[in-house]
């Protein structure tokens, strides 16, 4: 989470190190937290956490985390000062994390840009007190009290910046008719009439009344105006005189992106320029950082201030280095489109001539695509992040469920180094918590009784693993508590008209246990507090398949329960194979197919309801002719004629007729634009490289059609 | 209360000039180099500024080298730090390192644009002006 | 830049619209240009099986994937065969790109806001205020322009009144 900012600006700076601090005071915690008390080295850094949170919150006058994170200090201090033995460890553990919260809470609010108003009083009170027992301790063993912990006022302020709700931001360009004359002229009109309502005006060109020639600029390239204000667009438009006006662009932005246009306009533009999009300014290190000195703000001209050029190189000795997320989705899209132009390269229809000899650019080709595939292995790398922070998450949502159900329970952590791709963290820690709360309030029983009466030791335990295996990651939450009754399961699916009116028997267990993540599905068991209606688990499960993953579940009743989170690693570029069925290409993922393999009519199997099998090899397969179930013209219908892929997905397989195949490339997967309802079987589409789209085959989603017929 | 006003841009010119008018007298420049002078002559007058608010970038010189003067001025003249005057950054540029570099050139507070009055006002108490 | 223009101009004055007319079949449609991004030449489609019906498929314009619908199918008119004059519009709304198979495009013409009647309110469908794709008719010309509501198109919704005020119409 912390990772998101741009460390640049103070507020992000703020925002970073305070949520850093805190991650880490968390993570002191509940390491500790079954322990008798903390060791010095963990006194020391918590008071050095609370230390720098409050210095750095009183100089950006967010007096509500100062007095908390004082408050705790202050506690700290006497801890390290004075070393009393006794220290009600529990006790001081739920105040650290209550202050960690409440500061958690108000940094959020300040992300969302919002203003942090909680109430620290009760907190810090309750602090008081216990600083108070504390000292009384203290002195009763004998020791000496430490010098009160000094406080020094700071006697600089950051005044953050703020977007008044009220205020609106617009960028406004007016274009006069060529026949205008002395455009510079209404422009400086426009801008005088807007200075009544104006927060902030600018403006380009800025030489209006002083320089005629911006007559000329003006009716070229329009008069550009930035505006920060309070009144609605109607009023602006109506100070603005637009009688001579053509036209009149208006666009209201955010102030995100007024802060940025500031920069366009040559004013106030940041010393250090990187542009990945712009053609002009070459890319530069992120990481490079000229001293600044005064006198590098002067203003000469509206040139000043863009594009410094950079005079040392002063890369910060750093290990880990952020980056501006916005920059590496940038990058992601581009190594996107640099792989779909190098396929339209090597795969151009002018190379099909024949009698070409190709050999100098076969080889040239194949270095290119090492070069393309080993760029976009590094770049996908960047991206990858390890599980650690989501663990630490869920590491604090047993300790809170569990206490407050009165449940004992080891929480076991296995793999969380284990990385993925930023994205897939951004959308596996809701899930991931739904699970884990899952197991707590349901998994583990109530009472420990119940579990020795079942041989297992009174502690509950819940083990959370992750780990990296043929191109996906298998994240699971395992727990050792009841495990669930496929009885149940099955009569409430049937109670709600779930699963019409198979018998049990009609079902494999994975499929009966899967019924828990229907919509609508929701038993007495699964509704508390704390992992509410059986509502959340087809949440989940649609949250993970939006990211190309499945939910499965395994369970034995009265040993427990195991749910693993199954995600693809790499989410955009595949390795696929395209084919052809009638005259629409196709790509299957190349991780799916088995194989391909010619066969005759002999192997078929047609059944009076209509379905067909191919016998290979002694097994037997479901078959699906491509062309007819999807209405192409022109698709092959003899298997003679044809291929048979033998495709794979979940350990179960089938075979589908195709023409022929095409070849194999690297695709980048691009969603079916979301107008156009979901279709099972197709999960994506591509660029090849003539142009033209093909659609990407989903094995999964083919094979759940034919099971459903 | 005495303020000296050093902005480049006539909106926000405007704009700080109608919010610092319900504190005190406010007098309004255009650039570095006048704010300098105007500094200097409000010292030599005997009548010196209670608070500057400056613009970083301004023509001829930039915010940081007006702080830098100010204080060099002042510690030539042997004013002791308790009366130094109080000065506060008005600015859109808000990365941590130029905010770092105004306060080591030693001014009060550093106001990100757009400007938080509330804020503002809550510093001009901390820092007793109002 | 230009979209930039269209748009805002439009938003300005809503009595002064200009609106992309085009025709198919018998009938002409009217789309406000403040959501018309561009017009091209009808181009090679790549299906999409199991999609609705009026869903023809994908094109791929400058590198950007789009759904084109055929604007016939879309409102249960009997599809034509598309000649070289079929073109497709593209338009944005509230950033859903999607492209319109229309026959052939007329002109951009003035539509001013007193001159737009609404639609034939239909028995037993009084209701269906919701669902109105066509939320206005105008004369220009010679012609009766059905002036074409894009954010309903965008919602999907089903819609059999325009049959209906075709047959009053007829009638």
């Amino acid at each position: 989470m912390a990772e998101e900012f741009n460390t640049d600006s103070m507020l992000s700076m703020f925002l970073y190190e305070s949520n850093q601090g805190l991650e880490k005071l968390e993570g002191i915690i509940l390491e500790k937290q079954d322990a008798d008390c903390f060791d010095d080295s963990d006194i020391n850094e918590i008071f050095r956490i609370m230390h720098t949170i409050k210095g750095s919150s009183a100089v950006l006058m967010y007096e509500n985390i100062k007095t908390a994170s004082h408050k705790l200090e202050d506690v700290f201090y006497y801890l390290r000062e004075s070393h009393p033995e006794n220290v009600p460890h529990r006790e001081l553990v739920e105040k650290v994390l209550a202050v960690s919260d409440f500061i958690t809470g108000e940094l959020e609010k300040i992300k969302a840009g919002s203003d942090p108003d909680g109430d620290e009083k009760e907190l810090v009170a309750d602090l008081e007190e216990f600083l108070g027992e504390l000292k009384g301790e203290i002195k009763k063993q004998g020791i000496r009290l430490p010098k009160a912990n000094k406080q020094e006022e700071p006697t600089q302020f950051y005044i953050t910046p703020v977007a008044e709700e009220d205020s609106h931001f617009y960028r406004i360009v007016i274009h006069y008719k060529s026949d205008t004359q002395m455009s510079n002229i209404r422009a400086y009109s426009a801008t005088y009439a807007l200075k009544e309502v104006a927060e902030d005006l600018l403006y380009t060109p800025e030489d209006i009344l002083s320089n005629e020639g911006s007559h000329d600029n003006i009716l070229a390239e329009g008069f550009h105006m930035l505006l920060q204000t309070k009144a609605s667009k109607e009023e602006v438009l109506e100070l603005i005189d637009s009688s001579e006006a053509e036209s009149i662009d208006f666009n209201e932005i955010n102030s995100t992106e007024y802060g940025k246009a500031l920069t366009e306009f040559g004013r106030e533009a940041p010393p250090i320029v990187i542009n990945l999009d712009e053609d002009k300014s070459a890319a530069k290190d992120d990481k490079q950082q000229a001293p600044i000195a005064p006198g590098d703000y002067v203003v000469k001209s509206k040139e000043t201030g863009k594009g410094k050029t950079l005079a040392k190189n002063q890369a910060k000795q750093q290990a880990i280095i952020s980056v501006n997320v916005e920059k590496m989705d940038a990058l992601m899209d581009m190594i996107g489109e640099l792989v779909i132009a190098e396929a339209t390269v090597l795969q151009n229809p002018d190379l099909k001539v024949p009698g070409l000899d190709l050999t100098n650019f076969q080889k040239a080709a194949a270095q290119l695509a090492k070069n393309t595939t080993e760029l976009q292995d590094v770049i996908m790398s960047m991206r990858m992040m390890p599980l650690t922070s989501v663990f630490q998450k869920m590491r604090r949502i047993v300790f809170d469920v569990s206490r407050k159900l009165g449940k004992d329970i080891e929480f076991e952590v296995i793999g969380e180094n284990t990385e993925v791709d930023k994205n897939i963290i951004e959308h596996i820690s809701d899930p991931l918590m739904h699970l884990v709360r899952n197991s707590v309030d349901h998994g583990i029983e109530d009472d420990p009784e119940v579990r020795m009466a079942n041989g297992k030791s009174p502690k509950g335990k819940i083990t959370l693993e992750a780990k990296n295996e043929g191109g996906k990651v298998y994240i699971s939450v395992k727990d050792d508590g009841k495990g669930l009754n496929k009885e149940k399961l099955y009569n409430k699916a049937m109670e709600n008209g779930l699963i019409g009116d198979k018998a049990m028997s009609e079902f494999t267990d994975k499929d009966i246990f899967k019924f828990i993540t229907l919509p609508g599905f929701s038993t007495k068991e699964v509704v508390t507090e704390y992992s509410g209606r059986g509502v959340g688990m087809d949440v989940v499960v649609k949250n993970i398949q939006s990211i190309g993953g499945r939910l499965d579940i395994d369970s034995v009743e009265g040993q427990g329960s195991e749910m693993t989170l199954v995600i693809p690693l790499t989410l955009a570029i595949i390795s696929g194979i395209v084919i052809q069925v009638g005259e629409a290409p196709f790509v299957i993922e190349m991780a799916s197919i088995k194989e391909f393999i010619s066969v005759g009519e002999d192997a078929l199997i047609q059944e009076p309801g209509g379905e067909e099998y191919l016998v290979l090899r002694g097994d037997c397969f479901p078959f699906i002719r491509l062309g007819e179930k999807y209405d192409l013209p022109g698709a092959k219908s003899k298997l003679e004629d044809g291929i048979v892929a033998v495709v794979e997905h979940e350990g179960k397989q089938i075979c589908i007729l195709i023409d022929k195949i095409l070849q194999e490339q690297e695709i980048v997967v691009k969603p079916i634009p979301s107008y156009v309802k979901k279709v099972k079987g197709l999960s994506g589409c591509t660029q090849l490289g003539d142009g033209s789209i093909a659609l990407i085959l989903d094995v999964g989603g083919l094979m759940i059609e034919e099971e459903r017929r | 209360m005495k303020i000296l006003l050093a902005e480049d841009d006539f909106a926000s010119r405007k704009f700080m000039d109608k919010q610092l008018s319900q504190y005190g007298e406010c007098d309004v420049m255009v650039d570095g180099e006048e704010a300098v002078d105007a500094f200097m002559m409000a010292l030599d007058d005997e009548e010196p500024y209670d608070l500057v608010c400056l613009d970083v970038m301004m023509p001829v010189m930039d915010g940081y080298q007006v702080l830098k003067a100010i204080r060099d001025i002042e510690t030539q003249k042997g004013i002791p730090k308790s009366e130094r005057v109080k000065v506060i950054m008005t600015t859109a540029l808000n990365d941590e390192r130029n905010v770092k570099m105004a306060f080591e050139l030693g001014c009060e507070a550093y106001a990100g644009k757009p400007i938080d009055m509330e804020k503002f006002e809550k510093v001009l108490k901390k820092l007793e002006l109002i | 830049m230009a979209d930039e223009l269209k748009e805002e101009l439009l938003e300005e004055d809503a009595s002064k619209g200009k609106f992309m007319t085009f025709q198919t079949g018998r009938e002409y449609f009217g789309i406000s240009i403040s959501y018309v991004s561009e017009i091209i030449q009808m181009q090679p489609i790549t299906a999409i099986p199991e999609a609705e019906d009026y869903i023809k498929g994908l094109i791929n314009l400058r590198g950007k994937i789009i759904p084109v619908i055929d604007v016939r199918v879309r409102f249960k008119m009997e599809p034509v065969e598309y000649t070289d004059r079929t073109c497709i519009i593209v338009i944005d709304v509230k950033s859903t790109v999607i492209g319109l198979i229309v026959e052939k495009i007329a002109e951009v013409d003035d539509i001013l806001d007193e001159d737009v009647v609404p639609p034939p309110t239909l028995g037993g469908h009084k209701d269906n205020e919701k669902s109105k794709y066509v939320y206005g008719l105008a004369r220009t010309g010679d012609t009766m322009k059905l002036l074409l509501d894009p954010e309903k198109l965008i919602k999907q919704e089903d819609l059999n009144i325009l049959e209906e005020i075709q047959e009053e119409e007829q009638s």
